[in-house]
């Protein structure tokens, strides 16, 4: 008896699954699976992409980047207009715009939110980066914003600093103490933050004042979830309406689920394999314990030439990737290089094999050249996999590899010891590429201490360390274009690191709930996790229709009866067993 | 023959193909056939005609990485469980024969250990040990002997306190001749016993370590083809035939191991 019920709660627990989900009549919500956690709905604190991804939502910045092509675009300043000596800089805030309270948006805004910056530590916390070049911000009118910065500064019109209501924020003792949780929230974006339940949900309501023109719908859901597999089964189910960050074989399930439209989005992220080319500090000192034979460019350029890039996004990235190449990855298209037919390294194990031979590392009695060893995270998907073809191709040159898969923290403290010789990597990308390219400069490598710092892969360079200073003062742009590119170049002719993969962001939506998101950019661009809120901003919902979701859970079901058959024999055995004993005895 | 011995039988049938399969999958699997970079099927199949278990997320037969990986998980089972119980019998021993301050050291160190949450210390040791199916075997070892080394100490106790144990003192007998003649043959029987119990939840600790993604990762074990087929997505792809196989195999081969030891323990048990 007890056994039967066994089996029936089993199948009882799996058909659950697919019960259809209700639906809400109205009014309209968008609601979106969010894994990650919210470290603070505190602008000046939020640093997790979470974070910043919904303060994008509640506060404007003062210039912002199109769907179109992410060229700069109105955000709360109209105009700008840098001096002849590039050291002052001119904004103006139109009349019109106003924070979700209606009081109107004013140029002392975006000074007092400057101001706090420059002068409260706490309040440089997330953002800090952006401000530490500012000689001084004033708001000399309602519409004006002077800023004087000590040197000249590309990024001017790239700063990433959600502007505050200075109504609001000048009555704030401690940033640091600050939640910003006074629902609800004053602020500039397009939705207004109105009800917060941590781990739970986040909700937002469209701001029906924004100048941009209101939202197409009425509130904007995020909705947690343990693990991505939860909430594609959720997005598949209609129970949300878009989910991003999928993994390959999630967004492959999807494919031509009734009522879901999959976004193969261009990626700002690139993955690489670190090559150690002898680390040292900036003083000059070897520090870790790279092999040797690494510190040869022509090595690392016959190690790099061995390995088939087509096969890795192909198989480990199942086609949902470009092919690496230079350090910016291909959404952003001005920037972005490609090697030329006579620059390029095509796979070829003889070439390499023949270039390590000359370069004076021939093979052994054993077919072997010399050992290194490959250090990557475990737990990772794409470095489980990556590492067992990278195996092959590395022996298949006579280079035997020792992978080692470790937790995190290991890989993190092997990475800034530089005890590795070959290490999976990767870094996401902004719109202006001169976080990306700096971490590779020579200035970034440790101190003698062995801390400070944030290079990438130890690379040290002249040539790219001059090409990294005429780019930081070059305001033509196609010439500063031009020597980014030089830049790439030459990091891909030295080899510190073989850019893999740009990996592509995959995404799916209910179009049975919402027709059409503003992609930015406009051609395979993403939703979520865009330099903006266009893809929220910009969603269109469709006509409701009523209908369940059905899915093909059978295998499920067949587990469970077998899951439920082997409890019973557990059952009938421990039965038996205890008679047994019970006969001892 | 009673219900016991067959029960017993049956689960040493059930290891005995377990043990020709992971002898004989070496031999006969064509290392290409494993490889993912050789590998030419397509991923995901379905259960089928060219592949009896389907494929995986590289196209790999999931039947030949099944019996790829049987000897993985017997191997480990098997020399975690003979260090286990070895550094068990040895502490059980030498603080029942012993006894005083040695014996109050040991098994203090015992119940240290006992008190540790298993897996818990066993997943610290395999994240700081270098990786490695030598620190998963450790990692079980080290973590599980502490009740075999109570059991040891009991029997040790109980036949010390044998008058064939006295007149062998009496007669001259030495620390080594009363254990290696009186004790050790007395406790053997139950060591052995305990020992395939051990194999069992080694086999189980060995596959939860692989499926938290610290086992080795170059090789293949049941426990290793759970965490990948959660890792690239077996449950979306609703791959019921790459989750099943090696937790099924798990279940029985460790139930083969469990009725085996029940057998071998009514056979061993001393009677009253």
């Amino acid at each position: 008896m007890r056994v039967k019920l066994c089996a029936l709660l089993a199948i009882a627990t799996t058909l659950g699954l697919s019960a259809p989900p209700a639906s809400a009549q109205q009014p309209v919500v968008l609601k979106v699976a969010i894994v990650q956690q919210i470290d603070s709905m505190n602008p000046f604190l939020a640093v997790f992409q979470s974070s910043t991804e919904i303060g994008r939502l509640m506060y404007d910045y003062l210039t912002a980047y199109t769907a179109q092509d992410q060229s700069v675009t109105e955000g709360l300043a109209n105009r700008w207009q840098p001096s002849p000596d590039r050291l002052t800089w001119t904004f103006t805030v139109p009349e019109g715009k106003k924070w979700s309270d209606g009081v109107p948006i004013t140029a002392r805004d975006v000074a007092f939110t400057y101001n706090l910056m420059l002068t409260d530590e706490v309040a440089r916390t997330a953002n800090g980066s952006f401000v530490t070049n500012f000689a001084e911000v004033t708001a000399p009118d309602d519409r004006t914003v002077v800023i004087r910065t000590k040197t000249p500064q590309v990024t001017m019109l790239a700063l990433d600093v959600p502007i505050v209501p200075e109504h609001v924020w000048s009555k704030v003792g401690s940033i640091k103490d600050y939640a910003n949780d006074q629902m609800p929230v004053v602020g500039s974006g397009p939705f207004v933050l109105s009800e917060h339940v941590p781990g739970q949900f986040i909700k937002l309501q469209a701001n029906r004042t924004y100048w941009r023109g209101a939202p197409k719908y009425d509130e904007l859901h995020f909705v947690y979830f343990q693990n991505s597999d939860a909430a594609v089964q959720a997005l598949a189910k209609g129970e949300i309406d878009l989910v991003n960050r999928m993994a390959p074989a999630q967004f492959d399930s999807l494919q031509g689920k009734a009522g879901v439209t999959r976004n193969k989005a261009m990626g700002r992220r690139f993955t690489e394999l670190m090559i150690n080319p002898g680390a040292q500090t900036r003083t000059g000192e070897l520090i870790g314990d790279g092999s040797p034979v690494l510190r040869d460019v022509r090595v690392r350029r016959a190690l790099a030439q061995a390995i088939d890039l087509d096969a890795l996004v192909a198989r480990v990235n199942l086609g949902y990737a470009e092919k690496g190449a230079g350090l910016v990855p291909p959404v952003f298209g001005k920037y972005h290089w490609q090697p030329s037919a006579a620059e390029a390294r095509t796979f070829d194990p003889a070439a390499a094999g023949a270039a390590l031979d000359a370069a004076g590392y021939p093979r052994k009695a054993d077919g072997t050249r010399f050992p290194l060893r490959l250090i990557g995270r475990a737990g990772r998907a794409y470095d489980e996999q990556a590492s067992e073809y990278l195996k092959r191709s590395m022996s298949d040159i006579g280079v035997p590899l020792d992978v080692r898969l470790v937790s995190d923290n290991q890989l993190n403290e092997s990475t800034t010891a530089a005890t590795y010789d070959l290490a999976f990597s990767g870094w996401s990308t902004n719109i202006d590429p001169d976080f990306v390219l700096s971490l590779h400069t020579c200035a970034q490598r440790p101190g003698a201490d062995g801390k400070g710092g944030t290079t990438d892969t130890y690379f040290c360079d002249e040539t790219y360390d001059r090409l990294y200073a005429q780019q930081l003062s070059e305001f033509d742009e196609a010439r500063r274009v031009e020597i980014v590119k030089q830049m790439q170049a030459r990091f891909y002719d030295q080899v510190p690191a073989v850019v893999l993969a740009y990996e592509n962001a995959l995404e799916g939506y209910r179009s049975d709930h919402f027709a059409r998101f503003t992609t930015q950019p406009a051609q395979g661009g993403v939703i979520m996790a865009q330099n903006g809120m266009w893809g929220y901003y910009g969603a269109e919902p469709a006509q409701r229709t009523a209908q369940a979701a059905s899915s093909g859970w059978t295998g499920f079901a067949v587990a469970g009866g077998v899951v439920a058959a082997l409890v019973a024999a557990f059952v009938v055995l421990a039965r038996r067993r205890r008679a047994t004993a019970g006969e001892r005895e | 023959m009673n219900r016991m011995g067959r029960t017993g039988l049956a689960g040493a049938g059930v290891l005995a193909v377990a043990a020709l399969v992971a002898l004989v999958a070496p031999l006969l699997i064509d290392a290409d056939s494993l490889d993912v970079t050789r590998v030419t099927a397509q991923a995901w199949q379905p259960p089928g005609a060219g592949h009896w278990l389907g494929t995986d997320h590289t196209g790999r037969s999931v039947a030949l990485l099944m019996a790829q990986g049987t000897g993985t998980s017997l191997f480990v089972g098997l020399t975690a469980a003979v260090l286990s119980v070895g550094i068990g019998t040895l502490v059980g021993i030498v603080s029942g024969h012993f006894g005083g301050l040695l014996a109050g050291t040991l098994l203090r160190v015992t119940d240290f250990f006992l008190v540790l949450p298993a897996l818990v210390l066993a997943i610290a040791l395999s994240t700081v040990l270098p990786r490695g199916l030598g620190t998963i075997v450790l990692a079980i070892g080290l973590t599980s002997w502490p009740s075999t080394a109570r059991m040891v100490r009991a029997q040790t106790l109980t036949i010390e306190a044998r008058p064939f144990v006295e007149r062998a003192r009496a007669l001259g007998g030495g620390h080594g001749h009363v254990i290696a003649r009186h004790v050790v043959p007395s406790v053997v029987p139950l060591v052995l016993v305990n020992a395939t119990l051990a194999v069992a939840s080694a086999i189980v600790a060995e596959s939860t370590l692989a499926f938290l993604g610290l086992g080795d990762p170059t090789r293949i074990s049941w426990g290793a083809m759970l965490h990948q087929a959660q890792l690239h997505g077996a449950v979306p792809q609703q791959a019921w035939w790459y989750l099943l196989p090696p937790g099924l195999a798990i279940v029985v081969v460790v139930l083969a191991f469990t009725l085996v030891g029940r057998a071998l323990e009514a056979v061993v048990t001393p009677k009253r």
